[in-house]
């Protein structure tokens, strides 16, 4: 009688020793990589796993730290300057990233223009990007002077009496904006290669079919740039829940003798997360600021997790 | 599969293995280093320092390298390495107990002795702000004192006496309004006098009123004390009384970098400027603005608190040694040197900044710098304090200039708010002393 075949279940697997050449070749992946590693380990992954340790102590720069258990996150959530901090850094991410996105998608639509002397605009554009952001700091902090700067000029040309962008705490932030904004280069050459995405087949259908330039940008343009959209959304929040050089070397401008770095000034309006992190450190509260960084990296962890949760209703994957 | 399991697991022992452990052991010290390295937060003539200190590294075969000005940022990061500067030179003696509080300073009690350093030599106030009880954290290395200078041509032109400035801090204030001009669009086109220009002062201030935001020992807060609430109160008027905060701060929004002919006293934007002896030397005011005709007298007092007439309020450079310092013998040496009466008189009558020596005070070359016999005055009066400092004076400090932002920009109510900070950091005080 002949036996009936025993059917393998497909999620049964037989244990099988790797063949030499695998090893080999294993091993030698590793050892590629081991630099790598090597880096990860000593330069990420101790410092990180080291500072939840501190966190959880009164660490203040040396050894002999005390059990502190959660008391820095209790400090942490009843000190005022916290929650500021926590504002200033949520109005930079409600305003600040969404405004350049904006501004990038609008200036690569206009760069994607076949116009004589399109390659210089495109490098017009690009290089503020490249500036570094203490140098670009101090050229917006020439030009923000309320007495001598550029814009102080144009706006009293038409008759405006501008802002004290340093020392008014409600102008200091949209100051800084202003800034970031300048700074968008990078973020337009990654719409502009994806623009070059957007199938030329489908716009031309369109406008045959009578749709105009806004229907074509709305209903074609926009969702085929989706992903990049969502890439720079996601890069954008990460950068300015972490936002802190401008901020800093921008506080010494709002002190009335210009002689020293006080953060947060005006009116803590500055007082960013990183900057006040930042702060704790300096001020040998290392336990508190490790806590803090704890915190920030799990926010940004859970903002990353939901914009990609909710990515799927406005990001288009064509194919 | 199985063994890269394996190795990634022997990886992640590792991290957390010297997640637990830390720090490292100091290298021994060489018997003759080859260099010592002296830190400076200050650095108005570097070449000029590094000169000086070239005299110590030829007199006994040995380089020092001197690196001024260093950011602050670095020094911490120093200070808990296995290789610090062997001498650090701080701007202030604020940060010391709190970097004594985690055990970065050597107690140069012993140095004082072996050295034969004349402790009786030191003026009183500025080594007070070395002392933690019986030890001594470091060593008073040229000292700072604030006076109240004037622009003698605005007093000429509100018809003030330009020889006779403001006695009493009314004085001060109604002569402040008379130099303030408002022209008719509102706009301020001078000041009188800002009191927290070009940084606050406000030490200088409260001890006017007869206090400080700490006990004499430095083991209580008194943050909302009357003597406090008193001077801010008085300090609040220049910006809250008959002109506006928005006011004041669109005009000290066009004022110059310190230490540049634009400076806002030397411009002429101001009738006053609270600043201390080093504006009188080589890199200030001759330098930056040597036509300004201007005076220096002691600041004025309040009529309830006259016996701090004539004096000050002393802050000054200290020089310590690291406790992680690698060549230790040197260092003592080194610093030994740098508070000997003739080195001390050399550096601070180079760049006018005020001799801790009593002997080198007699220096003639002290004579010569225009103005500074007013500042070894006011240092050497018999109620000249000094600034008190405790483990926590960085978050005291950062706490109360929040509040004095509040105070003088939004005319705030200065009680509630140091009364806040009285609350919050007065345990905190205590802990970090019983540490």
């Amino acid at each position: 009688m002949a036996q009936t075949p025993v059917l393998e279940h497909p999620a049964k697997r037989t244990r099988r020793r790797m063949t030499r050449m695998e090893r080999h070749n294993l091993l030698v992946g590793l050892a590629f990589i081991s630099p790598w590693i090597i880096g990860f380990v000593v330069f990420t992954l101790y410092p990180m796993l080291a500072s939840l340790k501190y966190s959880f102590t009164d660490f203040t720069g040396i050894l002999a730290s005390k059990q502190h258990f959660f008391a820095n996150y209790q400090m942490m959530f009843s000190d005022d300057r916290f929650w500021k901090a926590v504002v200033n850094t949520l109005y930079m991410v409600l305003i600040s990233v969404p405004l350049n996105l904006i501004f990038s998608f609008l200036c690569a639509i206009l760069l994607n223009f076949k116009v004589r002397g399109q390659s210089f605009y495109r490098v017009i554009f690009f290089l503020p990007s490249i500036v570094p952001a203490i140098a670009s700091t101090m050229l917006w902090i020439w030009i923000l002077r309320p007495d001598t700067g550029l814009l102080a000029a144009l706006l009293n040309f038409i008759g405006i009496d501008g802002p004290n962008w340093f020392l008014d705490p409600l102008w200091a932030k949209p100051a800084l904006i202003m800034l970031g904004i300048w700074g968008i280069g990078g973020t337009i050459i990654i719409y502009l290669s994806g623009l070059q995405d957007v199938s030329q087949t489908l716009l031309e259908s369109a406008e045959l079919d009578g749709a105009n330039w806004w229907q074509r940008l709305r209903n074609i343009t926009i969702p085929m740039v989706s992903p990049i959209t969502l890439f720079n959304l996601i890069t954008g929040v990460i950068v300015m829940f972490q936002y802190f050089s401008q901020a800093y070397v921008f506080a010494k401008f709002a002190s009335i003798g210009k002689a020293d770095i006080i953060v947060g000034r005006p009116m803590d309006s500055t007082l960013f997360y990183s900057v006040f992190l930042y702060d704790k450190f300096t001020n040998f509260r290392y336990g508190y600021a490790s806590a803090m960084a704890w915190v920030m990296f799990l926010v940004i962890l859970l903002c990353t997790v939901a914009l990609l949760k909710v990515s799927n209703r406005f990001t288009y994957y064509a194919g | 599969m199985k063994k890269f399991t394996l190795v990634f697991s022997v990886m992640m022992i590792a991290a957390f293995v010297l997640a637990a452990c830390g720090g490292s052991a100091a290298q021994p010290a060489a018997e003759k280093p080859e260099k010592l390295s002296v830190w400076i937060t200050w650095g108005d003539n570097p070449a000029q320092i590094q000169e000086l200190f070239n005299k110590f590294g030829d007199a006994n075969g040995v380089k020092v390298e001197v690196t001024a000005p260093i950011e602050e940022d670095k020094i911490l990061t120093a200070l808990n390495s296995s290789n610090p500067p062997d001498v650090l030179v701080l701007s202030g003696g604020d940060l010391v107990k709190s970097y004594a509080g985690q055990s970065f300073v050597e107690p140069l009690n012993d140095l004082i002795t072996s050295a034969n350093i004349d402790i009786g030599d030191f003026y009183e106030a500025p080594l007070k702000q070395c002392q933690s009880g019986d030890e001594y954290l470091c060593l008073p290395w040229g000292n700072d004192i604030y006076a109240l200078f004037w622009n003698k041509e605005m007093f000429k032109e509100a018809g003030l006496d330009p020889e006779k400035p403001p006695k009493t801090l009314d004085e001060l204030a109604e002569m402040s309004k008379l130099l303030t001009k408002v022209d008719a669009d509102g706009k301020v086109t001078q000041a009188g006098f800002i009191p927290d220009f070009s940084w606050g002062h406000n030490d200088l201030y409260v001890q006017r009123f007869g206090g400080f935001w700490y006990s004499p020992d430095g083991t209580e807060l008194t943050v909302n004390s009357d003597a406090m609430v008193n001077a801010y109160e008085w300090q609040q008027q220049f910006y809250c009384d008959g002109i506006t905060p928005e006011q004041m701060l669109d005009f000290a929004a066009s004022f110059g970098d310190y230490g540049s002919s634009e400076q806002a006293f030397y411009a002429g934007k101001t009738a006053f400027q609270v600043d201390g002896e080093w504006q009188v030397g080589p890199n200030f005011i001759p330098q930056f603005a040597p036509g300004l005709n201007y005076g220096i007298a002691a600041f004025p007092v309040d009529p309830n608190n006259a016996d701090k007439e004539g004096s000050g309020v002393v802050q000054g450079t200290v020089a310590l040694i690291p406790a992680k310092a690698v060549n230790k013998d040197w260092s003592s040496k080194l610093l030994a040197w740098m508070m000997s009466p003739e080195i001390v008189a050399e550096e601070m009558s180079y760049n006018a900044n005020l001799p801790t020596s009593k002997k080198a005070a007699q220096d003639p070359r002290f004579k010569e710098i225009e103005g500074f016999d007013t500042f070894i005055e006011i240092m050497g009066n018999p109620a000249s304090t000094h600034v008190i400092t405790s483990p926590i004076s960085l978050e005291i400090n950062d706490a109360l200039g929040v509040a004095e932002e509040k105070i003088l920009r939004e005319c705030a109510d200065p009680k509630p708010l140091l009364d806040e900070i009285q609350a919050e950091y007065e345990q905190l005080l205590k802990e970090s002393l019983k540490q």
